[in-house]
């Protein structure tokens, strides 16, 4: 019994050390997986819009600060691209 | 952007501003430092420094893509789980005719450039030249 709980434990760890190392080369390195599981994994969604969706239409601002429009209201009877991102 | 530049004349185009994915007070990347940009910004706590950041992408790199900066509440990013950056294309109805995956690992625009091909042909204009340094 001892030695089955052992061998659990030992298999449990080297799993986990595993997934670290493996986390650590896709992140960057140790401490960035570390950064990326506290800071990226909470935002980061597969979401559950599908093809064929009503698309959301948030309202968002523009460049000058004030003025506030709605995404759909960008789409002139056209496709609509819609690119997120970030500067970093 | 070459995409926007091919195919703006047959749909539209908005690029939205969303949280920051690597900024200097959460997951801070080294690449970013070393970047002839040197690109390091804190993650906006108003949406004035949200807005001050996405005219300053928009100036340095003179960004033609029609821009709109998410709210403060998070709503377009948390509607489209976009973070840290996702690509969709919405149909002339107003549905999702494309949703592409989350970047960095899935983010393909030669998925939406596929896309705008199929409905409108192959179009590819010459990228514009560099502009040379004083």
């Amino acid at each position: 019994m001892n030695r089955t709980l052992l061998w659990t434990a030992v298999s449990f760890g080297g799993l986990v050390v595993l997934a670290y190392v493996g986390l650590s080369i896709l992140a960057g390195g140790p401490k960035d997986a570390i950064e990326m599981l506290r800071f990226a994994l909470p935002y980061m969604h597969r979401g559950k819009l599908k093809v064929g969706d009503s698309a959301p239409d948030a309202q968002l601002v523009a460049l000058d600060g004030a003025t506030r429009f709605h995404i759909r209201a960008r789409s002139n009877g056209r496709p609509l691209v819609l690119v997120f991102g970030s500067f970093t | 952007m070459q995409i926007y530049e091919d195919y703006k004349d047959h749909a539209d185009f908005l690029t939205i501003y969303i949280r920051e994915a690597h900024p200097l007070d959460e997951w801070r990347m080294k690449s970013n430092e070393k970047d002839k940009d040197d690109v390091c910004y804190a993650q906006p706590k108003t949406l004035a420094q949200r807005v001050a950041i996405a005219n300053d992408f928009t100036q340095r790199f003179k960004f033609p893509v029609p821009f709109g900066v998410d709210e403060m509440n998070n709503a377009a990013n948390d509607a489209y789980a976009a973070w840290p950056e996702r690509l969709y294309i919405l149909d002339e109805s107003g549905r999702i005719s494309y949703k592409g995956g989350n970047g960095p690992f899935l983010y393909d625009p030669k998925e939406v450039r596929a896309w705008l091909a199929q409905r409108y042909g192959e179009v590819k204009h010459a990228e514009p030249a560099p502009e040379k340094k004083s």
